[in-house]
């Protein structure tokens, strides 16, 4: 049978074929993917698409976390203070309702206690990157301004506003709680006791009451507190789990579209032979022809 | 009985016959690299032999023809795959360019729409920060940029395409008038019996470019050929030539006319064809895509903005300049509306501190608001469709290569000049040269002999 007396147009495919392959090779190599454009892989680009949403979403969510954070982490140490002045405001209570102390002693005590008001509006009033914390979603307004006409002696100009925020595809967290609850809910609400308090050492009547009143205050701020420190509980498992997720997304980002380099790279050392012989083969065959041989 | 002189005529008619063949098989030798050439054989018959009674005498050798030795079926079988090769190495060329586009980058469409949504989810966890409602404002922006920008590159890359369809159908009208001229010069010499070998070279390598740009089809029919797109639109008619006109459409683009009427749509292959189906149907489709998700996001984002509260404690009003309503050219066109970080509605109560809109927002993300899908699910679809688009074109681009080229392999397997063969055919000839003069020469020596005879009897 008659052959393609021309060997050159096929040998000459062949090596451009062998070039391309090679450049793809190196392409991947030097970009460390098998999906470099979406045509290399579509269903594994498409992928990736999500993937690189996902992994971007759970950075997100960390950082909002940190966020979220410092202002429960606040909202918590503040907590504590309030607790602690309560029990000061306790202790100069069950001082005042001795019945060997004086008139001038209790109104001396009752200062003191005007002084720890005054301290738990401050507590009250906290600020956490020029958010008012515990005035529910209304943290551009002051939430506790004194009021001698009220019988809590204070005002509550929030609302009972409460933020859910996503933290996580499958998680959400309350991240407030506002002073209407924590401070001035009825039958517990701190500010009154205090009041109560002081009116009780300027009268000398119903002290031991207003103790009782305060301290209950203060047990039920203890006990709502819980709402914090979980949170924050919460918050640091979400965290591990975001950084597991990370290392998962990337692993499987590196499936869909890492390339595998051992393989790339044997070849690439297979395609560099192959171009080379088909160079060679070129460069030696074909110049001869019968012509070479009549004389 | 047969004379001296009549050998002599026999040699001398071996002597012609065998220059005639070494012509051929020399120009056989000087086209071995010309493109195109079919190599010819010279067609060596017996002359006519005369009857001298009761014996016939053969006269020696007449060279009949020179034929070109080519194998049509094959030649139409390559015109045709040629089709598809430009056909499709023109789509994968276009689809290349535009996946760039939808290759995942710092600022292509789907970081935009993460980007967004991660600023949404800041601004839930600190709803009333300005600067997280800046970086809402910014992320929002960028997001616009890159729907304004793919959508540009794309239309941009259509007018491009446009261009090239002016171009291809002015190579096509050159084309078909060069073969109608060369069907004239074929027809000329066929007309007379002549060997118009070298024309239909030319020829068939001129309807093979032809078919590198436009889906030709050729009907032969005696001594000339007809050549049509595979709609029917005449090319060219014997020595005849019709041209392609192409006309401006509304939209700026380039319809093809064909005896003034719009072909556009029925030039299916070819690079013509190609760059058609890239600038008419690919492109388009991911325009639309585009379209469909910067539409459905904004109205989205919108709607929900709209149901919120401000910074002020005011209703939200649209974050995005509304799309068209139809959504054609929303990608193009998209653009954020207020510039005040304090309009965004992240509040559902009016109180500054309150993130429910925010959530409401960011909620978008996850939810089937473009076609049932995910804004990052649709566009991970449009990736994988472009994707798709070009490994397919890429593929077909591939086989076709190869048939082609395994197409010409037999061509130049049936047609291609040997210089073996040629070699091989030179010796040959040129032995029965030789031997053609020695007989000649042996028919001389004898004529003298007869002479001298004649001398000396006389």
């Amino acid at each position: 049978m008659r052959v393609d007396p021309n060997p050159y147009s096929d040998l000459l495919a062949a090596v451009s074929q062998t070039q391309q392959q090679i450049n793809t090779d190196e392409q991947q190599i030097a970009s460390g993917q098998s999906v470099n454009v979406p045509s290399d892989n579509p269903a594994a680009a498409a992928e990736l698409v999500r993937y690189a949403d996902q992994s971007s979403q759970t950075d997100q969510f960390q950082r909002s976390i940190g966020s979220v954070q410092g202002e429960m982490q606040n909202a918590d140490t503040t907590l504590n203070s309030v607790i602690t002045a309560l029990q000061q405001a306790v202790s100069l209570g069950v001082e005042g309702a001795n019945g060997t102390v004086n008139s001038a002693d209790r109104a001396a005590l009752a200062t003191q206690v005007e002084d720890i008001q005054s301290q738990l509006i401050s507590l009250g009033n906290l600020a956490y990157q020029g958010n008012y914390v515990f005035g529910g979603t209304a943290t551009q307004t002051v939430p506790y301004v004194l009021d001698p006409t009220s019988p809590s002696g204070v005002t509550y100009q929030g609302n009972t506003g409460v933020n859910t925020v996503t933290l996580g595809s499958n998680f959400s967290l309350k991240t407030n709680m506002p002073g209407s609850q924590l401070f001035s809910a009825s039958g517990t609400d701190m500010f009154k006791s205090i009041q109560d308090l002081i009116n009780g050492l300027t009268s000398g009547v119903g002290i031991s009451a207003a103790v009782t009143e305060v301290g209950a205050a203060s047990s039920s701020i203890d006990t709502q507190r819980v709402f914090y420190g979980n949170g924050l509980n919460q918050l640091n498992a979400q965290q591990t789990y975001l950084s597991s997720e990370t290392t998962q997304l990337s692993q499987q980002q590196d499936i869909a579209g890492g390339a595998n380099l051992a393989v790339v790279i044997t070849n690439l050392t297979n395609s560099e032979v192959a171009l080379q012989a088909t160079l060679q083969t070129i460069g030696q065959t074909a110049h001869n022809n019968l012509f070479d041989y009549l004389k | 009985m047969s004379s001296l002189n009549a050998s002599l005529a026999t040699a001398l008619s071996g002597l012609i016959a065998e220059q005639g063949a070494i012509a051929v098989t020399t120009n056989n030798v000087a086209n071995v690299n010309t493109p195109g050439y079919s190599r010819q054989q010279a067609i060596l018959v017996t002359s006519d032999p005369v009857v001298v009674d009761p014996l016939t005498f053969g006269t020696g050798v007449t060279l009949q023809s020179v034929e070109s030795i080519r194998d049509p079926i094959l030649e139409s079988q390559i015109q045709q795959q040629t089709q598809a090769q430009g056909q499709f190495s023109t789509l994968t060329a276009a689809l290349q360019q535009t996946q760039v586009n939808f290759t995942t980058s710092t600022n292509d469409i789907g970081t935009e729409i993460s980007n967004f949504f991660a600023s949404i989810n800041l601004l839930s966890a600190n709803p009333s920060s300005l600067p997280t409602r800046q970086g809402v404002l910014t992320a929002a922006g960028n997001l616009a940029t890159s729907f304004n920008s793919t959508a540009g590159n794309l239309t941009q890359q259509q007018s491009s395409l446009d261009l090239s369809v002016v171009q291809t159908v002015s190579q096509i009208n050159t084309l078909s008038q060069q073969v109608a001229e060369l069907n004239g010069q074929v027809s000329r010499l066929q007309n007379v019996g002549e060997n118009a070998g070298s024309f239909i070279d030319q020829r068939t390598t001129a309807i093979d470019q032809l078919s590198a740009l436009v889906d030709v089809s050729v009907i032969p029919s005696e001594n000339t050929l007809t050549l049509t797109t595979a709609n029917g639109a005449p090319l060219v008619s014997g020595q005849q030539s019709f041209q392609l006109q192409t006309q401006s459409t509304l939209t700026g683009l380039h319809d093809v006319y064909s005896q003034g009427k719009d072909i556009t749509s029925q030039i299916t292959s070819g690079q013509l064809g190609g760059t058609l189906e890239a600038r008419d149907q690919q492109i388009p489709a991911f325009q639309t895509q585009l379209d469909t998700l910067a539409a459905g996001l904004a109205n989205a984002v919108n709607t929900v903005q709209d149901g919120g509260f401000d910074l002020n404690g005011n209703p939200g009003t649209n974050l995005f300049t509304p799309p068209p309503a139809n959504g054609v050219g929303a990608a193009a066109s998209l653009s954020v509306a207020i510039t005040d970080p304090a309009l965004i509605a992240a509040s559902s109560d009016g109180s500054a501190g309150s993130n429910g809109n925010a959530e409401k927002m960011y909620a978008l993300s996850s939810q089937a608001i473009i076609s049932g899908q995910t804004p990052t699910d649709y566009y991970s679809g449009i990736v994988f469709n472009v994707g798709n688009a070009t490994a397919n074109a890429l593929a077909e681009q591939t086989a076709s290569t190869q048939v082609l080229q395994q197409l010409n392999d037999q061509r130049a397997a049936v047609s291609g000049v040997s210089l073996d063969e040629e070699a091989a055919n030179l010796v040959q000839y040129q032995d029965a040269y030789q031997a053609s003069a020695q007989v000649m020469t042996a028919i001389d020596n004898m004529m003298n002999a007869v002479v001298q005879m004649a001398t000396l009897t006389g």
